[in-house]
């Protein structure tokens, strides 16, 4: 997944608007363990949207970014970390009625 | 005529008339007796023993068979396997979650249940509390009937709602019974996206 691709679609955001926290999460090495949220038929662009927000904190545009990439690419890495947080990012969203699995990066 | 949900200072109103409640309540009640854990006793509260017996899954939930994969389909996207490709990860992710999942998607559908019974007239209002558990309560509504409605793709979704806007220019529809869960489920859809964006605006 890439944050990139989401240029050109519904939402674009400027480099400059990239938060720190970002940037820090990304250039990250020791992520071994992702959560992985998949595309499914019922789940509404906007609540997914929400449940990003809301659980993570993420702010509306990365929450959407996230969300598109789940609608247009099938699937997005929405969090990553130790093993048991991924299963509680996992538990939590599935109590949202998301489609979330957890897995080892690679 | 139904009005969805909005914001009204701290709160989160919609209008919807006594049939609309109906077909809300009753969804939120299947809903919640096909996920209630079913190794539960009596309650001693008559309301919750008489949930408890709709609408029952075939699905075992002792110990022992908590960890296999639920035989409903159903069951399985509203608590799908935490692992894609790892049978023996996905079977011990769901011993550990399952039980928890199905008591706060309960609890969830219950408040939503009691906040719908609760309507003033025809005004449905629900503080931020009430409108978060409402939202997750739909969201496993619409997945349950989802799911009955055999959508599995975006593309299953989208033949839905030509089906729904062609019905109402095709008199044979009306003994289609699937046809009545269609229209329960895009009405549960408006209604969640009315919710969803009050939440969020």
């Amino acid at each position: 997944m890439s944050r990139w691709a989401a240029y050109g679609g519904a939402v674009s955001i400027a480099p400059a608007e990239l938060s720190r926290t970002d940037i820090a999460e990304d250039l990250s090495v020791d992520r071994p363990w992702i959560t992985l949220v998949w595309n499914d038929p019922v789940n509404l662009m906007s609540y997914v949207t929400y449940v990003f927000q809301t659980y993570f904190g993420y702010s509306r545009e990365k929450a959407e970014r996230l969300m598109l990439d789940v609608h247009q690419k099938g699937r997005a890495v929405v969090s990553n970390g130790p093993r048991e947080k991924m299963e509680i990012d996992t538990e939590a969203l599935q109590g949202y009625g998301l489609w979330a699995t957890f897995q080892k990066d690679d | 005529m139904a009005s969805g949900f909005k914001r009204k200072g701290h709160r989160f109103v919609a209008q919807l008339d006594g049939a609309e409640r109906e077909v809300v309540v009753e969804l939120l009640l299947q809903t919640h007796a096909f996920l209630a854990p079913v190794h539960r006793q009596t309650t001693g509260d008559p309301f919750d023993d008489l949930v408890a017996t709709l609408g029952l899954p075939a699905l075992a939930d002792s110990e022992a068979d908590a960890a296999q994969v639920p035989r409903d389909p159903a069951m399985e996207r509203l608590l799908p396997a935490g692992h894609h490709d790892d049978p023996a990860m996905a079977a011990e992710f769901r011993r550990l979650t399952q039980h928890g999942l199905r008591e706060r998607k309960t609890a969830n559908l219950a408040a939503a249940i009691a906040a719908v019974m609760a309507a003033d007239g025809d005004k449905v209002r629900l503080d931020q509390e009430q409108a978060q558990a409402m939202v997750v309560a739909l969201t496993d509504v619409r997945l349950l009937l989802g799911e009955r409605l055999g959508l599995r793709t975006d593309d299953d979704a989208d033949a839905l709602q030509d089906r729904l806007e062609s019905a109402d220019e095709d008199d044979a529809a009306e003994d289609d019974p699937q046809l009545y869960l269609a229209a329960y489920y895009d009405f549960m859809t408006w209604l969640q996206e009315s919710l969803t964006q009050a939440l969020m605006s």
